[in-house]
């Protein structure tokens, strides 16, 4: 299976100053940074579509030779029939540790992205509404935010998630990065000396929570608390993004958003 | 200061306390740090279960949630965490959310949207358990939420047919399980010597897959090659739960005679079915007579329910 991984991979994803959304930025970070923990290189390429040229409706997507692969899950292995593996090197309780830490990301910290982006109702007027349809003129860009708004509602009515407030929400965000940061401890990355694919994921996720700028600060604060997540998240972002000058996408578009790293 | 505590859920058969996997849970808690909870199982009586269950009702406190529930718990006193450290307990948590997404809904399936399963166990079981004519609707419900949450959270593109997605959630179930087992390993609990939160939420969801006779049984299967969870809720029932219902005792024998006095049912019941088929057969008029002795016009219309309740 393996051909070698071409010069031209490109990951595509929603535009980065008016249109991307603050969960599938984490998404897209995840991967990116995966990827250069594999040493592998990607362009990013911003289109308005993205969202629709993916094949599982989800971003961010990568085109490699004459495949599209979506999503961090798919990506990995897709990666690792290629030969690349950040994981090999565990054990099986390890690997079932990580799986179970990623589903915990998911499950809490993406869904709470999608609930505070969604379903509260002045970040969505405020925030979300101008942003998602902006590249469509109008009526379309309203239609296509209250569709979106409409599916993600459903999906939160389905699981539970409806009827929580903005304060559980962000308990639950709080046990999240609590539960992360005890993991972490001391430890430059979860699994001691070398980055996997669950660090992908929490560097995507708190990275983005903390550098994108909503309505209140509260979300951000949250994840401040724990002093080691944000050492973390700046370790990983010396470590692999600021070398890299030809990505200038990624590093010009932090620091035009408030970032509150430096 | 323990003012008086009520936990009302589903009840129990198949050598259980209860079916549904979160009322499971919480009683697994209640009994591994002592609480004393009163345990009120929905019969056939009018007090209708008002949302879902299980509920607790502490003096004038009600909750709903498992997670909810073990917090108040908790705030009792009743902790069965004490000894865990903190990475530990970060691990619980972790460990809770791979169960809810990647066995929840193979569960969910296997309960309440698997046809064979839904019609001759799940839907005759809860119905026979709350009253008329709350019966006839609340197990139809259960059911719609069930594929509604599934289809939401793992039907999206690429998988466009439910038999898709049902091959997608019973192979991360499958993988789920893996994990958990090895996981697990020898050790009795899962930190340890005393059980904690994880072993009740492990324990509520496996153990309704473990113990309940279904038709269409291919999570069990693929749980009983897994010896050391099967050795895992079998230990918690006989430690934590001494049930005595239906002549049940503390002894794997007797819950092993139990199940194959409901399988042998089962089994009758089946191949009562299938001589009625064959009859049928032979007296339809389209089907050339096997005896012609036992030809005989019969109004041919035997309902068609035994027939598709059988498959192949």
């Amino acid at each position: 299976a393996a051909e070698p991984w071409p010069e031209n991979a490109a990951l595509y994803q929603q535009l980065k100053e008016e249109q991307i959304l603050l969960s599938d930025n984490a998404s897209s970070l995840a991967v990116q940074a995966f990827l250069q923990m594999c040493n592998l290189p990607v362009r990013v390429i911003c289109r308005a579509n993205a969202e629709y040229m993916s094949p599982s409706g989800k971003v961010p997507f990568i085109h490699v030779g004459n495949q599209v692969v979506s999503e961090l899950g798919p990506i990995v292995q897709f990666v690792k029939a290629k030969g690349h593996s950040l994981s090999d090197g565990l054990d099986e309780v390890q690997k079932a540790e990580m799986k179970a830490y990623m589903e915990l990301v998911n499950n809490m910290l993406l869904t709470a992205e999608l609930y505070l982006q969604w379903c509260d109702d002045v970040t969505v007027e405020e925030i979300t509404h101008p942003r998602y349809g902006s590249p469509y003129p109008w009526p379309l860009n309203r239609i296509l935010s209250y569709q979106k708004q409409w599916e993600v509602r459903r999906k939160m009515k389905a699981i539970g998630w409806a009827g929580k407030t903005l304060e559980q929400v962000l308990e639950d965000v709080d046990q999240c990065c609590h539960a992360l940061s005890q993991r972490l401890g001391t430890q430059p990355y979860f699994f001691n000396k070398h980055p996997t694919e669950l660090d992908a994921l929490v560097f995507g996720h708190l990275f983005t929570i903390l550098t994108t700028q909503l309505i209140t600060d509260e979300l951000s604060e949250k994840v401040k608390n724990y002093s080691n997540l944000t050492a973390f998240c700046r370790r990983i972002e010396q470590q692999y993004f600021e070398g890299h000058e030809k990505d200038s996408s990624t590093i010009a578009a932090r620091s035009s958003k408030r970032s509150l790293l430096r | 200061m323990a003012a008086p505590m009520e936990l009302s859920c589903w009840g129990g058969d198949w050598g259980l306390p209860s079916l549904h996997p979160e009322c499971l849970t919480v009683m697994a808690y209640a009994k591994f740090s002592g609480a004393p909870l009163t345990v009120n199982t929905i019969n056939n009586s009018w007090r209708a279960p008002k949302g879902d269950l299980p509920v607790l009702v502490s003096e004038d406190i009600v909750i709903s949630q498992p997670a909810k529930i073990l917090n108040f718990l908790r705030k009792q006193k009743y902790n069965a965490d004490y000894d865990l450290s903190a990475k530990q307990g970060a691990d619980t948590l972790a460990y809770i959310a791979l169960l809810e997404e990647k066995l929840l809904p193979a569960l969910l399936h296997t309960f309440w949207i698997e046809a064979e399963n839904y019609c001759s166990v799940t839907k005759p079981w809860f119905a026979s358990k709350i009253a008329f004519p709350l019966s006839l609707y609340l197990p139809g419900k259960m059911s719609r939420e069930a594929l509604n949450r599934i289809l939401l959270t793992k039907g999206g593109p690429p998988l466009y047919s439910l038999t898709e997605v049902e091959a997608q959630i019973y192979r991360d179930a499958k993988e789920c399980l893996n994990l958990l087992s090895k996981r697990l390993g020898t050790a009795q609990f899962f930190f340890g010597d005393t059980p904690t939160t994880l072993d009740a939420f492990v324990f509520g969801f496996l153990a309704p897959i473990y113990k309940v006779c279904f038709p269409r049984v291919q999570l069990q299967e693929h749980l009983k090659q897994l010896p050391n969870l099967c050795r895992f809720c079998d230990d918690i029932l006989t430690c934590y739960f001494r049930l005595t219902v239906s002549g049940y005792s503390p002894a794997g024998q007797d819950t092993a005679d139990a199940n194959l006095q409901k399988l042998t049912q089962l089994v009758n019941k089946e191949s009562n079915l299938i001589e009625k088929m064959d009859d049928n057969l032979r007296k339809s008029p389209q089907h050339p007579p096997r005896k012609l002795t036992m030809l005989k016009l019969a109004a041919g219309g035997e309902e068609s329910s035994p027939m598709s309740r059988l498959s192949p």
